[in-house]
This record gives C-alpha cells, structure tokens and sequence, in this order.
C-alpha cells in the first residue's frame, strides 16, 4: 500500500510526516523510512517504511533494495482496506515463502512481503489476518498467517532487527498481557505443538476473546488474573524458558520480575516491550528507557539487547534480557 | 519439615529431607540440579488426585482466594498425624492460605519468600518427584484446569452490574447524537416545505410531533396543535404557515419524511425510557455517588473507571480530572496548569459555582465523590445518607465562599438550575440535565419501583420524611454557621482578594 509518496526519502530517517493516525483513526499517517538502518545489522537488510492511518491489511510493497518491509496498518478493528478479505493474499503464484532467520518465522515474497507464522490450525485466521498457501515439492500444502508488525510488538521487533527474540520451536514460553490473544496465537504457531504458551491477561472483555483463541490452540493455556499475583496461578504454569511482557504498567519491571522468580527458569530470557508514555509521560522516552533498565538488574535481569519499535509503535521499546538468578 | 506444593491434577505433600537446607535459601537450587538431587532433596510423601475436572475447579478457586477448601483439609488432616501436627511445621506457597491452614489446623506454617527457592527447585523437578503422574497427563489437566477456571472467572465477574450501567450511558450518549442528527435532518428536509417553521419550533420532538400530525403546510390551520404547542405558538405557526415561501413537495416525499419523524418519535421515547432504567440503576448500585454528582455523571464516572471497583481505588485527585486524560498529559509534559476538572465538571454543584469558585469546588466535590464511592463500593449500606450529607457540606461551602446572604432555600436554586439546562437539552423536558441531578430527594420515589421486590413501599415513605427532615435540619445548622462567621469570612474574603491580585500581577510581570 502506499506510503512511499509520504515520508521522507530513503537513506535517512524519514521524518514523521505527521501525526500518528492508527488508532484512533482519521487523523494522517506519517510515513517513516529507515533506510540506514540496515548497515549495521544484518548486512543487506534493507529499510523499513511505514505507513500509518491507511486501511489494515496493506502489504509490504517491494522497493529497490533487498526486503525493504513496510507495513501498513489501519485503525484496529477498523474497515480493512487494501485487498480485502483474508485469503486476499492467496493463490498468488508469484508468492514464494523462506525460513527467517528466527526459526519458526516465515517471510513470503511476491508483489509484496510479508512476516508469517505457521498456521497451526489451517483454514481459520485468528482476527481476520490474511493467510497464504504454499504448495509444497511433495503437493503438500502448509498455510502460513501474515503477521502484521503494527499489530503485534515482537513482529514489530523481528522487522527491526532484533538478533535474538528466544521464541522458538518447542520452547515454554510466558506470555505476560496476552489482551486478546493475537500476538499470542502467533507465538503459538512458532513454539508448534511441542511448546507450551501460558497467556495471562486480566481484564476480562479481552480474556474472553483470549480463551476463544486458545480453545482452536492445544498448546495456548489461557489465565485470566492480574500478573501483579503469579502465586495465584502458581498451580497452572509450570517452568518456562521465556516470559515475553506486555503490560505497559508503571511498575512493569517488578511485575515482570516476581513472575521471573517464580517460573522462569535459570538462565531463561525476558523479552519485554516498554510503552515509555505509561511510565512517565513527562519525561523523553529515550529517559525512560534508561530508567528502565537498573529497575530490570535489580530483579536479577542483565539486559542483552534493546532496541526501539519505531517506526511500527511510537516511544517504545524492546527489551531483551537473561535471567540470572544463580551462577 | 513438609512442603505442601499444589499441581493442576491434585495436592502433592513432600517431605523436605534436610530442614538446615532452608537456611541457605540462596543454594537450595544446587539441590534441584538434576532429577537424582532432586529426590534426594524431598520426597513425595502424598499424592491425591482431584477426583474430576468440578472437583478440581472448587479445589483451584479456592486456592486462588487463599482459603483452605474442604479437600484440601481433608487431605492435609489424614496424611499429617495429629502428634506431628504440633511437631512438623508446613511450608505453603501462599501466605493468605497459610494463615488459613495455620488457623484451622493449628499447624505451625512457613510461608515466606525463603521458600520460593525451595519451590522453583520443585517446580523445575516436577516431572521426576511425581513419580506416579505422566506429564503428559499433566499438561492435560492443566489446560482442562484453566479453561474451566477461566470460564468460570469470566461467568462470575464480579463488575458486570457495572456493565450495564456502563453501557446504559454509552447507548445513552449514542441515542443522543443519533436523535440529533436525525432531527437536524428532518429540520433540513421539511424545511424546503415550510421553512419559518424551522425557527418557530425549536425543540426537535415537537417539530418532528407537528411534521407527523399535520402533513402538508396547508393543513396547518385545520389541525389542532394545542396538546404539543402552548397557544400563542400555535397561533403563531398558522400565521407563518399562510405566508410560507417553502416550495411545494409530493405525497411521496411526505411519507419519507413521515418515516424519519416516526424515528426521531420512538428513539426520544425510548431515551427517556433508558434514562430511566439508568438512574435506577445507579441509585442502587452507587446511591451514595448518585446524591451527590447525579446519576448521569456519576455513570459517566463509573464508565470511564470501568467499573466501580475500580473508581473506588482511585484517589480523589485523578476522580477530579477523570476526563481530561488529555489535557493532563499535555500539561504535565510542557509544565503547564494541569486541568481543574474532567466529567465532574457537569455535576450541578459545579454549575452552580462561579467562574472563579469552580476549580475549588471541582476539588471538593472530588474529595467527596471519593468519599462517597467507597462507601457504596464496600460499605454494607444501601442508603444515600453520605452521598446527600456531603452535598450539604460542598453546598454549605460553596455559599461559604461566595458569601451570599443566608442560603437561598436550595429548592430555588434548583429552580434556577432547571432553567438554565433546559436550553442544553431541548428535546426532552423531563430529561434535562439538572432535573437528575438533583433528583436525590425525589428518588424514593423512583426507588419504589426499583425495589418492589426487595423492599417494602413503608420503609421507602419513612426514609422519605426523614430525608426531609434532614435537611431541614441541616438548612437551618446553616443558617447558624453562617451567621457565626461572617466577620471572619470578610477578612479572609479580603485576604484572598488581594493575594489574587498580587497573583495576578506577578503572572503579568513574568509575561
């Protein structure tokens, strides 16, 4: 979808060519590209652009260099715009799929590319993403779901570049703010019927969504109670490798930190988002990061890796940890 | 020393081996390394299974709550003999459930943050130390556990009382905005027929009423209007409808426009209907809020928390600027004034207050909604005593402060208010905004029809008089207060002036 026209040009950050539009929608979109971005890490990955405000279900439109993403999303739960229905996507001849270099993730090329995860319950998408089938040498089909980065934080971290996002293929994984359970059923489909997802969420509108997701999914064990309190779900979750957070709480850091006591094992890593405006919006977020970070070694948490989710999510940022509780 | 560690599939006791372990909290780990270690560390000691998935959920709530369930004494009191009761002493993961089972079996408990260590070990081991369970079995139960516990969760949520007001008043705002761009339509489309009526009736029922009822403009002197428009109107409207410059429509375009006044009929019908329920609604779930802000600020309030729970752990302070989230956090960000006040602003007692009183008063009225929702959050009274007492004292001070000659009787005021919000909401006259408001003394009245089935019309009447009574008492202790004071309320009134002045001129400096 379009958003080369706006922004700014290639190479440079683009500049925030307005206010943010998503979603509360209506307002304009800003279009950022971020093309110096790559050199760094990861060779030749290219820019990522950005579009904000436009209608949900946009692509990732092809531009010059190798794999320049960009996404596009529109309001949440608005009218999706772009090519239409799920399966908008499907059929397309043109569309080949490789591995990430994240195991358990896909990228589909074609007209436009595209994050995927591997439908773990094929034929059905979880909240009207689009899905792609790919036939295999042997005619054997697999599905894939598209993952849309402005939708969910760790695909909006994998497109940044993050090296190492410790969701894998059989892992344990928990899920700390799992809201309506659409990052959560793709962190389903990448840890695949040998992982396990425990997904705890609190408030209750979202969890009932939540427990819909997990009733197709086998491995999605849904908890609605507050993260505050893990002793009151300390009979359903067992060790786990990874606690990925998403509680945009000021106390964030200890919440993740007394569930890290609990049920995250030695040496397992924390991925957490951190939305800067719920922890202090007076203060610049590059401040707030910062301030994060002795908060995390306090509760036994070095910090690997940081990066932010510009431009996907505005003033925030992802966090990877290790958790060290005993050398 | 015995542990009790509680597993998706039934409780497990161990027996802790080394109890000088417990010690070093900070190596117990080194004792969970490998399954071996681990066994050698604790043994199980008792396994009993939850007998079926209904069993397990009332065993699981339980647990979550903190309370020792049937069960599990049961199951504690045949493993543990009543001799080692005294000697042994228990570790448990919760501190609520220990208190419970310290209490009720008299057990000597430990259950501090020692003990975490000695569970990730357990935790970790699981597999190994539970000999008879597969984990396959396991896995099986915990995600039949948490479904079903989910589903109960969600089934027995505590706030869906509150939904509904919280919908009630978004459905409201929505029938609101809906009724007026009808209305607005209807004005615009019937206008081409008979524009000069557009100015004469203002109010948006009574046009769409006079649109259904006569038709066609030259119908206008035939029909009779007496029972939607008083005389003179009416009078008035014949006149302009001889004289009309509209242009002429079909009997096609009538029917249409019939059709949307049918709309604008039923919904503003169905308004006051809702509203209804709404201020019900709110005099039984917050009676206490509802007396002092009104029901429809008071549901607004309670919306915008989520649920009264939730409004009734904030502090008097963000209940005060609920609202104006926005203007908060610009303010904040760019070091300005923060915001004076948010939804509270509409309460009546802030209406009534003067430009420069208002901010004071918004805080005051803050302070004692917060006051107010607690106790109808967690007290066990039903009644508004709080919610009215508290409005005797803001409206005290509000005349305090402003240091009008002895209290106007408050029906007056009332009256004044009436006026003032009719011109807000035309549509409705019984639903105009101030009438709710202070529809607290009024409310037994509407309270009779709410509780017909939990109370008895009786205690309604007396609850009546001695609201009255009240506040005529109160009134009075007014007028006492207000005499006593007077003096000093000049000097301070003075005091204040001044300083304001002196305010004012820094501000004017400093720009």
């Amino acid at each position: 979808m379009g958003f080369g026209d706006r922004g700014g040009g290639r190479g440079g950050r683009g500049g925030f060519g307005g206010d943010r539009g998503g979603r509360g929608g209506g307002r304009g979109g800003f279009g950022g590209d971020r093309g110096g971005r790559g050199g760094g890490r990861g060779g030749g990955r290219g820019g990522f652009g950005g579009g904000r405000g436009g209608g949900r279900g946009g692509g990732i439109a092809k531009r010059g260099g190798p794999g320049g993403f960009g996404g596009d999303r529109g309001g949440r739960g608005g009218a999706r715009g772009g090519r239409g229905g799920a399966g908008g996507a499907r059929g397309g001849a043109k569309m080949t799929v490789e591995p990430h270099r994240h195991e358990g993730v896909f990228v589909a090329h074609g007209k436009e590319d595209y994050l995927l995860t591997k439908n773990l319950v094929p034929g059905e998408s979880v909240y009207g993403e689009k899905r792609i089938s790919i036939e295999g040498a042997d005619g054997a089909k697999t599905e894939y779901r598209v993952w849309n980065p402005f939708r969910s934080k760790i695909a909006a971290g994998i497109l940044g570049g993050v090296d190492n996002i410790h969701i894998a293929p059989g892992k344990k994984v928990l899920y700390l703010g799992a809201a309506n359970g659409t990052t959560v059923s793709h962190v389903a489909d990448i840890v695949g019927p040998e992982g396990l997802v425990y997904a705890v969420e609190f408030s209750h509108r979202s969890g009932r969504d939540l427990i819909n997701m997990a009733k197709k999914r086998t491995n999605v064990i849904p908890v609605i109670e507050d993260a505050r309190h893990p002793h009151k779900y300390r009979m359903l979750v067992g060790m786990v490798d990874v606690i990925f957070a998403d509680v945009a709480q000021p106390d964030q850091a200890r919440i993740i930190g007394i569930n890290a006591h609990h049920f995250l094992k030695n040496g397992g890593n924390i991925v957490l988002s951190i939305k800067a405006n719920c922890i202090d919006s007076t203060v610049d977020a590059a401040t707030v990061f910062a301030g994060e970070i002795p908060k995390l070694q306090e509760q036994h948490i070095k910090p690997q890796e940081q990066l932010t989710l510009e431009p996907f999510e505005r003033d925030h940022a992802l966090v990877v940890g290790k958790y060290v509780r005993n050398k | 020393m015995l542990v009790l560690y509680e597993t998706p599939a039934g409780y497990a006791l161990f027996t802790l081996l080394d109890d000088g372990k417990l010690e070093k909290p900070d190596s117990i780990w080194k004792s969970f390394e490998t399954p071996e270690q681990a066994n050698k560390t604790v043994k199980l000691r008792a396994f009993t299974k939850f007998e079926n998935t209904t069993d397990a959920l009332s065993a699981v709530t339980a647990l979550v709550e903190g309370k020792l369930s049937k069960n599990l004494k049961e199951f504690l009191s045949k493993e543990i003999s009543e001799k080692e009761m005294k000697k042994e002493s228990l570790i448990v993961g919760d501190a609520k459930l220990g208190g419970a089972i310290a209490k009720k079996l008299n057990m000597k408990v430990l259950s501090d943050s020692t003990t975490l260590d000695l569970y990730r070990g357990i935790r970790t081991q699981l597999d190994s130390l539970l000999s008879g369970l597969s984990s396959s079995d396991l896995s099986a139960m915990v995600l039949g556990l948490s479904h079903s516990l989910s589903r109960y969760k969600l089934k027995f949520s505590p706030d869906k009382v509150d939904t509904m007001i919280v919908q009630a008043i978004a459905l409201l705002d929505d029938l609101d905005k809906e009724l007026n761009t009808y209305a607005m339509r209807v004005k615009e489309w019937y206008g081409w027929h008979f524009p000069e009526m557009t100015k004469l009736i203002i109010d948006n029922l009574a046009y769409a009423k006079i649109v259904k009822k006569m038709g066609f403009r030259s119908n206008c002197s035939t029909s009779d209007l007496s029972d939607i428009l008083p005389e003179e109107l009416e009078q008035e409207l014949k006149e302009a409808s001889e004289i009309s410059m509209g242009t002429e429509i079909s009997d096609e375009d009538l029917e249409n426009i019939h059709a949307l006044c049918d709309q604008i009929i039923s919904i503003t019908e169905y308004r006051t209907q809702l509203y209804e329920y709404l201020k019900n609604r709110m005099n039984a779930i917050a009676p206490n809020l509802t007396a002092l802000v009104g029901d429809l600020v008071g549901a607004r309030l309670i919306a915008h928390a989520g649920s009264l729970m939730t409004l009734a752990k904030h502090p008097a302070s963000t209940i005060q600027i609920l609202g104006a989230e926005k203007a908060l956090f610009r303010a904040l960000k760019t070091k300005h004034d923060t915001p004076k006040y948010g939804l509270i602003y509409h309460a009546s007692l802030i209406g009534q207050a003067g430009p420069k009183m208002k901010g004071k008063i918004a805080r005051m009225v803050a302070t004692k909604a917060a006051l107010s929702i607690r106790v109808d959050a967690l007290g066990e009274t039903e009644t508004a005593e709080i919610g009215i007492e508290n409005r005797g004292k803001v409206e005290a001070r509000l005349r305090m402060l402003e240091g009008r000659p002895a209290a106007s009787s408050s029906a007056d005021r009332k009256a004044a208010g009436n006026a003032k919000g009719q011109k807000k909401h035309e549509f409705v006259a019984s639903s105009s905004y101030n009438t709710s408001t202070d529809s607290t003394v009024k409310t037994a009245v509407s309270e009779k029809k709410r509780k017909a089935a939990d109370s008895d019309s009786e205690s309604d009447e007396k609850s009546k008089k001695e609201k009255k009574e009240k506040k005529e008492k109160k009134a009075k202790k007014v007028k006492v207060e207000e005499e006593a004071p007077k003096e000093e309320k000049k000097e301070k009134k003075e005091k204040k002036d001044k300083k304001d002045k002196k305010d004012k001129k820094e501000k004017k400096e400093k720009k």
